[in-house]
């Protein structure tokens, strides 16, 4: 419990968004998660605060996730704490101890995940269909048609694709896994879905023969 | 008039002075309301006094003055420092980029460059919302800029992860920042293969929450040694350094902050459409002016300077009617992970705290946004409303993408408002402008399309890599 709390406190943002606390409430007066959830930034400062270890820990257990990290809080206070931007250090310390309720948070949370590691994007034209959202409506398009056929209708090249947001080189994402590697990224994901890692795994393994195939290939032509 | 002046509280009460209060005086006589003690007493100012202390406070407390002084330090001092030391290189905005200065909410003079510019893509706009790019893109080529030289779209780029990050806590401070100047770099250096210099096209970042993000991570990578050590081994292995340096911009610039300085040639040059009958609400990214918010862009002719500039400054450049609503200042409830898993949270809070509120006190026509998220958010999540009664409805879109439309835009395939959800229709037809016949004409095009025949706004080889 005590490692948790150092590890948070431990990180160079801690002392940029935590700064002093009158418990105005100001930061709790305009989250909207406040509103809809068992959740205050004034107690999250609070908490750090009085180093109130045990409550900290508890509060990692579910409420930290409740953030909705718009940063109104961190606008609005007059001491120039960020509440949302200790959420964030905390969620990540979350992972790191590997937290249950981090486990549970992130489940649903994979399909971007794989997404963005394995693209490059983080949205994409296929991921928004009526399938998966179908609180939003019948018409979520209001041009009936294929999806490849209306991606194709937007006068962009690198738009004209169903799978990713933009069409991203392959070079890219390549450059892209070497810094989910370096910076521990993907031994985080490891630590919290098991099977999303080796399924992403199996994709860079794929694109980076691809690569190297390319790379190859540019070499011969070159020799040509 | 009373004898009661601001700070004079409870004059007469036993022990107590001017402006103070006696300990463990509380409410037992009886006075005061619930939450104040009885030291609370009426001011019994004229009404004209009370509105003279009222305009007091306003002008001194209420007011987002744009001009805050020295209150913190302005990140570019350090960075040109760093550069000076021989640790950096900074990507700077030139005359060649033809900049407009404006005011940021702290008084400092931000250059945004016109011209030559990168366009850093939106993964949320692009998979989501791809009026927003298009309708940019056209309003480039309505200004003569040429592809390729005055601005550049291409593949070798990625999303900035910060909605994962913020979502779920996977990615760090490193990530953020090698993949920052990951992109950044390339910005930097992609003119080269068109014949250009070095710097050539500077960064345009269209997502709010890129923009946010991006800043945040600047002021870190210039605080932190430790941190530029450790991605400069990164940058490094990519390939991504030059002459050994990591190369940072100067400015960050958000797409809105284009259209901002760019509003009133927009106006003046290329608007085909009377746009007053429009009564337009405005709903600014948090991540655009509540993180980092001394950089944000503020302007006194632009509701008195107490709001950030953008989108309402576009609506009334356009000539269209600026309406305020009281929950301005709330977000939209995109939540970053809520959005996808917590959905409850996000369609309550849209649709009570903002869709309601802009069609109850505002009556608006339209709601005009400057990110994705919030785009996503409250375009979405009406229809579902229906099912608690809350039949209010409201159109959402960019401001750049409302501008469009009054620039003469093909609503379909320009402003490829065929992918909003929220009702479109009304609104375009109120700008004289026929829905049904523009959807007729694209629903044709579309035919066009899957024969091969498509229309583009730039040649397409220059995404990868090819010539003009």
């Amino acid at each position: 419990m005590q490692q948790i709390f150092d590890d948070i406190r431990g990180d160079f943002r801690y002392d940029h968004e935590l700064n002093g606390c009158l418990n105005c409430g100001i930061c709790t007066a305009t989250c909207p998660s406040a509103q809809f959830y068992d959740y205050s930034p004034r107690e999250i400062v609070q908490l750090l605060w009085t180093e109130n270890v045990e409550q900290i820990y508890d509060a990692m257990q579910e409420k930290i996730w409740a953030c909705a990290q718009c940063m109104t809080c961190a606008a609005r206070c007059p001491f120039k704490n960020s509440p949302g931007g200790l959420v964030a250090i905390m969620r990540e310390v979350a992972i790191k101890h590997e937290m249950q309720s981090a486990k549970d948070v992130l489940r649903p949370f994979g399909r971007v995940m794989l997404k963005l590691i394995t693209t490059g994007n983080q949205l994409s034209p296929d991921m928004i269909q009526p399938d998966h959202f179908p609180d939003w409506g019948p018409n979520i398009q209001k041009v009936e048609g294929d999806l490849r056929i209306l991606r194709k209708a937007i006068p962009v090249k690198t738009l004209q694709t169903v799978e990713t947001a933009w069409e991203v080189s392959l070079k890219t994402s390549v450059e892209m896994y070497t810094i989910w590697e370096m910076t521990g990224v993907l031994k985080s994901l490891e630590l919290m879905d098991e099977n999303l890692f080796d399924v992403i795994e199996d994709f860079i393994d794929e694109k980076r023969e691809d690569y190297e195939d390319w790379l190859e290939e540019q070499e011969e032509e070159d020799d040509e | 008039m009373s004898e009661q002046t601001p700070g004079n509280h409870n004059q007469n009460g036993e022990g107590a002075g001017a402006g103070t209060m006696k300990p463990g005086f509380h409410n037992t006589d009886g006075q005061g309301i619930a939450g104040h003690g009885s030291f609370f007493q009426a001011t019994d100012l004229s009404k004209e006094d009370a509105i003279k202390a009222t305009d007091w406070v306003r002008k001194h407390v209420d007011r987002r003055t744009v001009d805050l002084g020295d209150r913190m330090d302005d990140v570019r001092e350090h960075m040109y420092e760093l550069e000076k030391d021989g640790q950096i290189i900074i990507h700077r905005i030139e005359d060649q980029h033809e900049p407009i200065s404006v005011n940021t909410l702290f008084g400092w003079e931000k250059k945004v460059p016109t011209k030559q510019l990168w366009h850093h893509k939106s993964c949320g706009q692009c998979g989501n919302i791809p009026g927003y790019p298009t309708s940019l893109l056209w309003f480039m080529n309505k200004f003569g800029f040429e592809p390729g030289k005055d601005y550049l779209d291409e593949t070798d780029q990625t999303s900035c992860t910060a909605w994962n990050y913020h979502g779920s806590g996977i990615g760090n401070v490193e990530s953020l920042a090698a993949v920052f100047l990951r992109n950044f770099h390339q910005s930097y250096v992609s003119g080269k293969q068109h014949g250009h210099e070095l710097g050539h096209f500077f960064p345009l970042v269209h997502c709010g929450t890129s923009f946010g993000n991006y800043k945040e991570i600047r002021k870190y990578l210039v605080e932190s040694a430790e941190l530029r050590e450790k991605v400069t081994k990164i940058l490094g292995k990519l390939g991504r350094l030059v002459d050994g340096k990591l190369v940072i911009p100067e400015e960050i610039i958000h797409y809105s902050e284009w259209v901002h300085v760019m509003r009133n040639r927009i106006a003046s040059e290329l608007q085909t459409i009377d746009v007053s009958n429009i009564r337009t609400t405005s709903h600014v990214a948090c991540h655009y002016y509540k993180m980092v918010h001394e950089d944000a862009v503020y302007d006194p002719s632009v509701l008195g300077g107490n709001r950030t500039a953008i989108i309402t400054s576009t609506a009334q450049a356009l000539g269209a009617q600026v309406i305020d609503y009281s929950t301005w200042y709330d977000c939209c409830g995109f939540g970053f992970r809520h959005i996808i898993s917590e959905r409850e949270f996000t369609r309550s809070f849209t649709m009570d705290r903002k869709i309601r509120v802009a069609r109850e006190e505002a009556n608006a026509d339209v709601m005009l946004a400057n990110d994705t998220g919030c785009v996503t958010t409250m375009d979405k999540n009406q229809w579902i409303g229906k099912a608690h009664n809350q039949n209010f409805q409201i159109p959402i879109m960019a401001e750049v993408q409302f501008a469009a439309l009054a620039c003469g835009a093909d609503p379909f395939k320009i402003v490829q408002l065929q992918w909003h959800a929220s009702p479109c229709e009304d609104l375009v037809e109120k700008m004289g402008i026929s829905w049904d016949e523009a959807k007729k004409t694209f629903q044709e095009y579309l035919k066009e399309v899957e024969a091969g025949n498509i229309e583009y706004l730039y040649n397409p080889e220059l995404a990868y890599g090819g010539k003009v």
